[in-house]
């Protein structure tokens, strides 16, 4: 059985791997590493995460109302119990991210959730139902924004 | 005869069914309903059966709070049921919305949505509660039967 | 062949309108199963971010009925995390403690109600009586038979005795004994082991490419376990196994749950034996300073995440929760693939799904003879299910009779 890699070594690799990354790096305590990506290079750091590094398994993407930005964290773990958290942001003017359930199938429902309750924008989602939200909840609303307001709800006549 | 003696004897020639229909609750509730049917809490000594089909149930047992998307179906089940017919509010969350009042998601307990008889709080309900609360709705059949002869 | 197209939904038949899931059969052979969920959505995340953090433990335990511990558990090791709190050891062995009192219940009631999808009531009503032998001792403990509230901010609420410690170590001999009936019959009872033998195959590449979690995931033999992979509390310290099984299938998923349930009597006697003397919390400000943290809880569906994000006040700005069940809905309709129509209940019910499944409606359009359509609720599919499975010789009248749970 191998050694398991050490959280440091997880961060050098990282940024041997894309220099853009040194001191976006954080090494928590123990199975936890958290790093912040630029949206543009979200893609290819997450794929060498996935298919290179070891994190096998996606547990949870986790939208964030940022203010001007929408932040995503996507959570993902190898199999020795690392978990490393990858935050990215979009603009709330267009906050326009792609999906990445061609590499975890499963993951579609966590981007479906970002649609609804953020109103992130997932390019590439095969078509399917929304979720959490029912039908006609009103357009443009998105509940776990910081500026949403329940009012809105009732207003416009009941839900679904 | 003891109140809970003519109960259960009434209950058996009548033979009340109830239906159960969780609104958006965490289970809790749902559970101590099937728990109050089996031996050690034993519902069915009552007479009465749970079944699935509105149109034949006197006794709706509701839990959970109302969530906005289940609203206009518990609406629709109440109207297919037929009168004389009772609603139970099962838990905290049925009776008042509970922990979730306040959820966007959530409009309140049942009552916002149809008209309750009985009110059974708890968080959650325990089994005893739900049969000492259900006898005395049994109560309330029985005499609004007598009361139409 | 003909194709028909199943909605089962949380509505009453007679109401057309969106089902959880919708299930195309081709002939009596399921060929596609498409999901639609949400309405259970109450909207709790946002309502963690206006309550304060011990109001969001009351909260976030009703996340679910069966597993509040673990929701609870997994929320406030997050927020422990950011605030840099040291939870006394002790505190850390008693959530051990009422964690795996809640998986040796959660596992005890699904077996009840597996039980009775397949027309095996016997096992349904020991199961069930076994069960509230963990339930007066949770009552006991914790003054709830559910939401037990045993998580405090920095430690646990309730401390145990020695004549509690006492009633719990019989209690556990005692279910111990009835448990073993269970697995007696799990391995030798002809009948179950043909019902649930086949239903819901599916395999372990599938289990690592859909995320499955839990029971249901061990039962393809990945020996995935938050305990064991990313141990929390006073897991470091125990000795258990990792139940796992090669069947990959209903039947398989039963023999990981019974065999867990051994596994979790052995920790709570450990438990009891090792539990270090000291406190049960340590003082914790109201305010917790910026920061984020995710932990990862193996509740008895599976691995259960929570991540926490603080902002200095006595509220949480971002609380995210994904329940296990979030995770294995993912890959029901693989685990439907081909099955029949007859297997639906078992196989969604063998995921331990975590809503209510009393109020299922069916709904049956028989798309060949144009749109006249049958009704059908939840019940009417679970006894469909079971009187196909008797035609064809698989049936649990006689079991039922003989059956029985001494001890």
């Amino acid at each position: 059985m191998s050694k398991r890699r050490t959280e440091e070594e997880l961060k050098a690799e990282l940024v041997a791997a894309f220099p853009e990354l040194e001191g976006k790096v954080r090494v928590a305590r123990e199975r936890r590493v958290w790093v912040e990506v630029e949206l543009a290079s979200f893609r290819k750091i997450f794929e060498r995460a996935v298919k290179e590094l070891g994190f096998s398994i996606l547990c949870i993407i986790t939208g964030l109302d940022e203010g001007e930005n929408l932040g995503f964290i996507y959570h993902i773990a190898d199999q020795g119990g690392t978990m490393l958290n990858i935050h990215t942001l979009a603009p709330k003017a267009d906050p326009s991210i792609r999906t990445i359930s061609d590499i975890f199938p499963a993951g579609h429902i966590y981007e479906r959730e970002l649609i609804d309750l953020f109103g992130a924008k997932v390019s590439g989602l095969a078509p399917g139902n929304r979720y959490p939200l029912p039908d006609g909840w009103p357009e443009g609303q998105y509940p776990l924004r910081k500026d949403f307001n329940p009012a809105v709800l009732d207003a416009g006549g009941e839900g679904a | 005869m003891k109140l809970s003696e003519r109960l259960v004897n009434w209950a058996r020639i009548k033979s009340p069914w109830a239906i159960h229909f969780n609104t958006g609750s965490c289970n809790a509730c749902d559970i101590e309903i099937v728990a109050a049917i089996t031996p050690r809490f034993d519902l069915e000594r009552f007479g009465i059966q749970v079944k699935g089909a509105p149109r034949h149930a006197d006794l709706l047992l509701c839990s959970g709070p109302v969530t906005r998307q289940i609203e206009t179906r518990l609406k629709r089940i109440h109207d297919q049921m037929a009168e004389p017919k009772f609603v139970a509010a099962v838990g905290s969350c049925a009776c008042t919305g509970g922990v979730f009042r306040g959820c966007y998601n959530v409009k309140g307990g049942i009552d916002q949505a149809i008209p309750v008889s009985i009110y059974i709080p708890g968080c959650p309900v325990r089994p005893e509660a739900i049969i000492d609360g259900v006898a005395k709705m049994l109560k309330t059949l029985e005499e609004s039967q007598k009361g139409k002869k | 062949m003909a194709t028909t197209r199943i909605p089962i939904g949380p509505q009453h038949p007679a109401l057309k309108e969106p089902e959880s899931f919708l299930i195309t059969l081709n002939g009596e052979r399921i060929t596609d199963v498409a999901m639609r969920l949400g309405y259970n959505h109450r909207g709790i995340e946002k309502a963690a971010e206006n309550r304060t953090y011990v109001q969001d433990i009351y909260l976030i335990e009703r996340v679910c009925g069966i597993c509040s511990h673990s929701h609870s558990s997994a929320f406030i090791q997050c927020v422990e995390e950011i605030a840099g709190l040291e939870v006394p050891l002790r505190a850390k062995y008693l959530r051990v403690l009422i964690g795996e009192l809640e998986r040796v219940h959660s596992h005890l009631l699904w077996l009840g109600v597996a039980g009775h999808e397949i027309g095996f009531d016997t096992l349904l009503m020991y199961s069930w009586r076994d069960r509230e032998v963990v339930m007066d001792i949770l009552a006991m403990l914790t003054g709830n038979r559910v939401h037990y509230a045993m998580n405090t901010l920095g430690g646990v609420k309730r401390d145990v005795t020695e004549e509690q410690a006492r009633e719990i170590l019989k209690a556990v001999d005692t279910l111990e004994e009835r448990t073993k009936y269970y697995i007696d019959v799990a391995t030798h009872e002809t009948t179950l082991i043909q019902r649930l033998s086949g239903p819901g195959f599916i395999s372990k590449d599938d289990v690592l490419k859909y995320g499955v979690v839990g029971p249901t995931g061990r039962a393809s033999g990945v020996g995935r376990d938050a305990r064991k992979d990313d141990p929390y509390a006073a897991y470091p310290e125990l000795d258990f196994n990792v139940v796992t099984d090669d069947h990959c299938d209903v039947y398989g998923r039963t023999l990981v749950r019974v065999g867990e349930l051994m596994e979790s009597y052995k920790l709570i006697r450990q438990v009891l034996k090792k539990l270090p003397a000291g406190d049960i919390a340590v003082k914790s400000p109201r305010r917790i300073p910026a920061g984020e943290a995710v932990s990862r809880y193996e509740a008895p569906r599976g691995e259960d995440v929570h991540y926490v994000r603080a902002n200095g006040t006595d509220k949480p700005e971002r609380v995210r929760v994904r329940a296990p069940t979030m995770a294995n809905l993912q890959a029901v309709a693989k685990m439907l693939e081909d099955n029949n129509l007859a297997d639906v209940p078992i196989v969604i019910a063998a995921i331990d799904p975590c809503f209510s499944c009393t109020d299922r409606m069916v709904h049956i359009d028989r798309i060949d003879r144009g749109p006249s359509s049958e009704s059908f609720e939840w019940g009417a599919l679970r006894r469909k299910g079971i009187e196909w499975y008797s035609a064809n010789g698989v049936d649990f009248t006689e079991l039922n009779k003989r059956f029985e749970v001494r001890g």
